[in-house]
């Protein structure tokens, strides 16, 4: 029976040709542009190079701080890490790292800019970067305060050229020469937490994080736990600690700041009254709609007209004794063969929009791939979509009179 | 006419029904995409208010940890000197952290008669500021040395805050005051100049309102940027000699040069991008409701090939039947105009997102005109297929 519908839809769509180009235009490219989004977003928030233990990590990405005529919300300082945040009782590790801030070297007349980061010990034990070459520096020299970097790929190549091993060599950032330890696979800017060029123990750098006692100030922390259960309670122990701190100043009434699983913390707007993950997933939701509302308005258009066209054969089918339900199902069948042709034609576009994207190297190392949870939610749309373009003008077909259909012609 | 016309809509309203629809739908998205570009070209076509190019920023911070103000005003005022000694160096100036085509914002309040202004752009400027930005100075003076025993604090406003604050009046001489509660100040201010506003946020963002104040005596401790304007010949070579220099002199600091070219870039990305992605996705919908409305209509006339061969045999000329059928599709585009218009004219009635009306006007007059073009050229085709129906055929048919 499947194979029989097969048939038909084949040789309706190529009746028509100009109509097929129609709906198969609408489908596909609508499935490329949420494709590429959902590529976007899968990258953006849910690549795990190189914080692959997301699943038992918490993020601490802000510190607000709210008075009675305002507030003022930012990244956290080094001191509520290292003073409270490793004095809880779950985390195992707590990595902490300084935003990435920008400085300048010149090498050969030739000028390059330098994203540093600073970072404790437990950084790189959370972190399982990529070395090409070279590991992490030790917790023996941070204490050292010795001179010592991680650079990543993309350095390398633009510092030292192509050279095949750079381990050992000094680089020159800020005025101050740093003995490389390892280089590591770049990571995209996007990845705000744990994205930089140069990585720097925190013990080099000109200003003491220690000494500055105030609890706002340029990190951003995370929290290691001994497995994925003991997660809630991490959050829990950290909301407690926060609650406990002793106000800074008169001023401020409530101190806020959370340590939430990476999304969370990555949408994280600046307000505790407004939760960056609504917005982000309300802004998100309005676009896809507006996508695919008017392309199914547009098929459903076309598909009425189309199945008007077919009135005689729907006529005669019913004269034979074809229940409504049958026709019904037959044309959402047929709808459904077509969108799922349209959406492979969506998916090879995707590819190829991706690849150009890739190309034009937007985003450095920010490279968009066309993942199997990429794919399944393709499919899932493209099915949706043949179902909700298909079933009002498949009930407008099975209300037809049989005699007006078999008369129309 | 028109009533023949709306009685053969009628007849088809629930097919009408659905095209309405999608060009309602079209007319929104379309009233989105505009509102945006005429918004951002309304902001490109203002001038930049200053010379960014060949201009520098060092960033710099805590270089000097002395608690006494004399001591550091006289540390920075080397600086000053070394940096000018520089070939290359045409003028610089220390200022607050937010410096043009940067992220940094710091906004208050100022009044005037008790009529509040919120979202003011305070900067921290210094005598030089004007020539090494060269800002447009629009009336008054820029600051001098005089200042300083000034009884009311001297400030610059912007032609935007000027305009808001006192329309077409003077500005230069008047007192304002630095907060939104009239009343509480704890001095008033007093204009002495007025400055094109400078769009520090890129070339498609506003220039917004801003309030430059003069540095004084204690405000080398809170400022963290020195603008450098360079000869235009200047090399990366001499910008390594800049950077050494300040790097040797302030060893506690992490310097950083930026130029304001290369910054304005990244900025204006910021903007530019969303807009390129959404001028494709509208482009994408777009094409698609046309091809979709072109169809319909084809097939539309078709089907009435009986009817319209009628018309022609009593004596309707092939423009009459073409126009009839152009019009009835401009009446349905006029019916879901009519409703799209009144969801579109609640964004400036109810002032959603602080946007000037003028700029939602014009968007729905653009999305309108849009709407009106797309919908004709897709009936213009189908209409000249149906004049160019036989009447002897197409009754022949039936």
């Amino acid at each position: 029976m499947l194979k029989n519908y097969f048939k038909i839809a084949i040789a309706v769509l190529r009746r028509r040709k100009f109509f097929t180009f129609i709906s198969l235009f609408g489908i596909s490219f609508t499935l490329t542009i949420l494709l590429v989004l959902t590529a976007f977003i899968d990258k953006v928030v849910g690549d795990s190079y190189p914080d692959r233990k997301r699943d038992r990590s918490l993020y601490v990405s802000r510190i607000q701080l709210s008075m009675k005529d305002g507030r003022s919300s930012g990244p956290a300082s080094f001191y509520l890490f290292d003073h409270y945040g490793r004095s809880l009782k779950t985390p195992v590790k707590v990595g902490i790292s300084s935003g990435f801030n920008g400085t300048n070297t010149y090498v050969n007349n030739k000028k390059i800019a330098v994203n540093y980061k600073y970072t404790n010990g437990d950084y790189w034990d959370i972190m399982e970067y990529d070395f090409t070459e070279g590991k992490a520096f030790t917790k023996q020299q941070i204490d050292n305060a010795d001179k010592v970097a991680v650079i990543s790929e993309d350095m390398k190549r633009e510092y030292f050229g192509d050279v095949p091993s750079v381990v050992g060599k000094y680089i020159e950032a800020d005025n101050v020469k740093y003995r490389v330890t390892g280089v590591v696979k770049s990571v995209p800017i996007t990845s705000y937490m744990v994205y930089s060029d140069i990585y720097l123990p925190y013990t080099v750098a000109k200003t003491d994080f220690r000494k500055d006692k105030s609890y706002q100030g340029g990190f951003f922390g995370v929290f290691l736990a001994n497995s994925s259960a003991d997660v809630p309670k991490m959050h829990a122990e950290y909301e407690d600690m926060i609650n406990r701190l002793p106000m800074p100043r008169k001023e401020v009434i409530k101190i806020y700041s959370h340590a939430d699983p990476y999304i969370r913390s990555y949408v994280d707007a600046g307000d505790e009254q407004h939760s960056g993950i609504t917005i982000a997933i309300t802004a998100i939701s309005i676009f896809a709609l507006l996508v695919m509302l008017l392309p199914t308005l547009n098929l459903v258009n076309i598909n009425i007209t189309r199945i008007m066209e077919r009135s005689s054969e729907i006529g005669v089918r019913k004269a034979f004794g074809a229940s409504s339900g049958t026709l019904v199902y037959q044309f959402i069948v047929e709808n459904i063969i077509l969108t799922l042709l349209g959406g492979l034609i969506g998916v090879i576009l995707s590819v190829v929009a991706l690849q150009v994207l890739n190309g034009a190297n937007l985003i450095p190392n920010l490279v968009l791939t066309l993942n199997f949870t990429v794919l399944g939610i393709g499919l899932l749309i493209c099915f949706f979509f043949g179902l909700l373009s298909g079933v009002y003008p498949a009930w407008r077909m099975s209300k037809l009179n049989v005699v007006t259909a078999l008369k129309a012609q | 006419m028109f009533k023949h016309l709306f009685k053969l809509i009628w007849n088809k309203k629930k097919q009408n029904f659905l095209l309405m629809s999608e060009m309602l739908f079209s007319f929104l998205v379309l009233f989105a995409v505009f509102t945006l570009l005429v918004y951002y070209y309304n902001n490109y076509k203002k001038p930049m208010g200053f010379e960014y190019k060949n201009v520098w920023v060092v960033n710099y911070n805590n270089a000097y940890k002395a608690t006494n103000t004399d001591s550091l005003t006289q540390f920075y005022e080397t600086l000053r000197q070394n940096l000018k000694a520089l070939p290359d160096v045409k003028e610089i100036s220390f200022c607050s952290d937010n410096v043009p085509f940067s992220q940094n914002t710091w906004q208050g309040s100022v009044n005037y008669k008790g009529n509040p202004v919120g979202g003011v752009n305070q900067y921290t400027v210094e005598d030089s500021y004007k020539n090494t930005m060269t800002a447009e100075l629009l009336e008054g003076r820029w600051f001098n040395k005089g200042d300083v025993a000034a009884k009311n604090r001297p400030i610059i406003i912007s032609s935007d805050l000027k305009e808001k604050l006192f329309g077409n009046e003077r500005a230069v001489g008047k007192l304002v005051g630095d907060g939104d509660q009239p009343g509480h100040d704890k001095n008033a201010m007093k204009i002495i100049g007025v400055i094109q506003g400078v769009k520090a946020k890129g070339d498609y963002a506003p220039a917004g309102y801003a309030v430059y104040h003069r540095t004084d005596t204690g405000s080398f401790h809170s400022l963290g940027k020195i603008m450098v304007q360079v000869t235009p010949g200047a090399t990366a070579a001499f910008e390594a000699r800049l950077y050494k220099t300040l790097a040797n002199y302030m060893k506690d600091s992490n310097v950083e040069i930026e130029h304001l070219t290369s910054k304005r870039k990244d900025i204006n990305y910021f903007t530019l991008v969303p807009m390129i992605v959404l001028l494709i996705v509208g482009g994408f919908l777009v094409i698609n409701v046309a091809l979709g409305l072109f169809g319909v209509l084809w097939y539309n006339i078709n089907k009435r090939r009986g009817e319209i061969g009628l018309r022609r045999a009593v004596g309707a000329t092939g423009n009459s039947v073409s126009s009839q059928l152009i019009t009835e599709s401009m009446i349905l585009a006029t019916l879901s105009l009519i409703l799209g218009t009144f969801f579109a004219i609640q964004f400036p009635l109810l002032n959603v997102f602080d946007l000037p009306a003028s700029i939602y006007i014009v968007a729905i007059f653009c999305s309108i005109g849009f709407i009106y073009v797309l919908v004709f050229l897709c009936s213009l085709y189908p209409g000249k297929q149906a004049a160019a129906i036989y009447p002897a055929v197409a009754l022949h048919e039936e």
